[in-house]
């Protein structure tokens, strides 16, 4: 019955090629932007996922202030510094909620090899320290592990802009070599590549043992688990602050006294934004469609006019109105997907091409068509065609069956 | 009960500013296997007669018949399936689909039941070749000659084996060498099939070849049973309104 239909539909399309394809370009117009817009914002999300996706979201960063609000007898504008007893607490009182707390700690000192020196100073980490730098890869080697931490062990990890420096030409090579550094020597045991991050990395319990005098970290990060929506994040934020204001005496509601950077909450945020952007492309892209749709309604108007006549032979040896209806309809949708899909296949062509020309960069990643857009388009396409016809359906439907006695 | 159409004081009027009434209490028996003829000028109320015979119109009072069945204030769906099961049409102007091959417009009311395009190809070729125009299957009207499309469209009439066959002017677009053709296609249905079949016509010669010519004339039928053929058939034509 459904091919037989289609048969039918074939017959009648074929009857006005030209008509019909003139009005089906608006359809495929429409599509067609709809399909590249979908897959530039599908781009910008995608870049956006790769960004957050290199970072742990389930954490936070906490940065140390000064406070506005007189506590508890203390003034205000009094700076907070964190200590090492605050990297313990968090962990300490907030176990349903903390997996780890780690912090970093920086030091002047001028790193020499045999071929070279530089006087960027190191950065006291944790093991996680790299994959919290953004878009940073090891390229050789290790990071710092757990063991590095727990015997303080004196070595080094190197971006590769100052492997480079310090042993030319390969700055892969430097695995393995050694450097000084404040009088000590350090192995290299791995080098890194990155677009912007020079930090030199040394395990945090030895760089905290090179300076027993600094106990002040200007930055903790905080990393979290469980949670589950907005009010959870929201709420180990709020622990982890009371714990803060409570070592150091702030009012837990003075939000300057520690600055605190809460990725789940602005992941969330991203999402809810790139979910915006979502939906502004599909009322664009279906804006313009619309006018396509009009454009169908209008000749399935002439069709149905024109093929009075033959409704009303087809009503008078035995179709029933319903019949009638399922007819326009269907072709209308017909008519629909076919120019759509040929849309779909051009948008999908040009969106190609522009990905491979400019490839991935910050703001775009990939922005492909995926088979959810395909299948949300055909789902917009078929209601479209609905719409389309079923004005000019319900006045096909007014042919009386009178009408074949009538002399064409 | 050995008639195939029974129509009890029919009436029919047309609303309007002037309401029209066209039917003014017609009763018209015919039996199975009769072929019959109906004449009358135009605004006689032929027409009318013609579309409430195949339920295409409503009549306002009165009972209709068709094999038994009453056939009264009918769901379109309802005169829909009737249409299609119990009357075959024929037409002045054939009225075959265009962009449809003899074939397929002779399946097309089984298209409507249902039926497996394989199983109603297979029946309208058997028609087709009962009007002798199976090699015209693949043919599109606009290829046939007007004879051949009048044979076309009483093979899509018989298709679904109806009660009766309603032709209207079946030969008013044939030259008289076709028309004679036509008319002895009908009268081979009705001798070898018993087919029952209502010839509406303007042509004395066609309603010769009738077992019975119905006059109708202002809405009623004119009392008289017998083919005669009406000399001044331009006079008696009535200002149409």
């Amino acid at each position: 019955m459904v091919l037989d239909l289609f048969r039918e539909i074939s017959q009648t399309l074929g009857h006005n090629k030209v008509r019909t394809a003139l009005t089906g370009i608006a359809v495929t117009w429409g599509i067609f932007m709809l399909i590249v817009l979908l897959s530039f914002a599908r781009g910008i999300t995608n870049s956006f996922d790769y960004r957050m996706a290199s970072r742990n979201t389930e954490s936070m960063t906490i940065w140390s202030g000064t406070t506005t609000i007189p506590y508890k007898g203390n003034r205000d504008g009094r700076r907070i510094k964190m200590k090492q007893h605050d990297i313990v607490t968090i962990k300490e009182r907030n176990p349903e909620s903390v997996v780890e707390v780690t912090s970093k700690i920086s030091g002047n000192g001028k790193i020499s090899s045999e071929k070279g020196s530089v006087s960027n100073g190191y950065t006291g980490s944790y093991p996680d320290g790299l994959s919290k730098s953004f878009n940073s890869e090891l390229i050789a080697g290790r990071f710092i592990n757990q063991k590095d931490m727990d015997e303080k062990a004196k070595v080094m990890v190197l971006p590769e802009y100052f492997a480079k420096q310090l042993f030319p030409p390969e700055g892969a090579d430097a695995v393995g070599k050694r450097v000084n550094c404040n009088f000590l020597s350090f192995l290299i045991v791995g080098v890194y590549s990155s677009r912007w991050d020079r930090t030199i990395f040394i395990p945090f319990t030895t760089a905290a043992m090179m300076q027993p005098d600094n106990q002040d970290y200007g930055m903790i990060s905080v990393d979290l688990k469980g949670l589950k929506n907005e009010e959870d994040a929201l709420n180990a934020e709020k622990k982890v602050r009371n714990t803060l204001a409570v070592n150091h005496n702030f009012d837990p509601d003075d939000n300057n006294a520690v600055y605190i950077n809460n990725y789940f909450t602005s992941a969330l945020q991203t999402k809810k934004a790139m979910g915006i952007l979502d939906m502004c492309v599909w009322v664009l892209g279906i804006l313009t469609l619309l006018s396509g749709i009009v454009g169908i309604s209008n000749i399935m108007f002439v069709t149905v006019k024109e093929r009075t006549h033959e409704i009303g032979i087809r009503r008078a040896i035995g179709a029933k109105p319903s019949k009638i209806l399922t007819q326009i309809i269907t072709e209308s949708i017909a008519i629909t997907l076919i120019f759509g899909y040929i849309g779909i296949f051009l948008g999908t062509v040009v969106t190609q091409v522009i990905a491979t020309l400019m490839g991935n960069n910050e703001v775009f990643r990939n922005p492909t068509v995926s088979m959810t857009i395909a299948l949300e388009v055909t789902f917009v396409l078929i209601l479209a065609g609905t719409v389309a016809g079923l004005f000019p359906a319900l006045k096909a439907l007014k042919v009386k069956p009178v009408e074949a006695l009538r002399d064409e | 009960m050995d008639n195939m159409i029974e129509l009890r004081d029919i009436n029919k009027t047309y609303p309007g500013a002037v309401p029209l009434h066209v039917l003014k209490g017609i009763n018209l028996d015919v039996r199975k296997g009769e072929l019959v003829s109906i004449m009358g000028a135009s605004g006689s109320g032929k027409s009318t007669l013609l579309n409430i015979l195949g339920i295409l119109d409503n009549y306002d009072s009165g009972e209709y018949r068709l094999n038994g069945t009453l056939i009264k204030d009918l769901s379109e769906n309802k005169s829909a399936e009737f249409r299609n099961k119990m009357i075959g049409f024929v037409f002045q102007s054939f009225n075959l689909i265009n962009y449809k091959d003899a074939m397929e417009n002779v399946a097309l009311p089984l298209f409507y039941q249902g039926v497996s395009r394989k199983k109603r190809n297979a029946l309208a070729m058997e028609q087709l070749d009962k009007m002798g125009l199976a090699d015209w299957a693949h043919h599109l009207p606009s290829e046939m000659s007007g004879g051949q499309k009048q044979r076309v469209a009483i093979a899509r009439a018989m298709i679904t084996n109806p009660d009766i066959i309603l032709a209207d002017e079946p030969t008013g677009a044939l030259d008289s060498k076709t028309s004679a053709d036509v008319m002895e296609i009908f009268r081979k249905l009705n001798e070898d099939e018993g087919k029952t079949i209502v010839i509406v016509t303007h042509d004395p010669g066609v309603a010769e070849q009738t077992d019975r010519l119905i006059r109708i004339s202002d809405g009623l039928i004119v009392p008289d049973n017998k083919v005669v053929i009406p000399e001044e058939q331009e006079v008696t034509k009535t200002p149409n309104s």
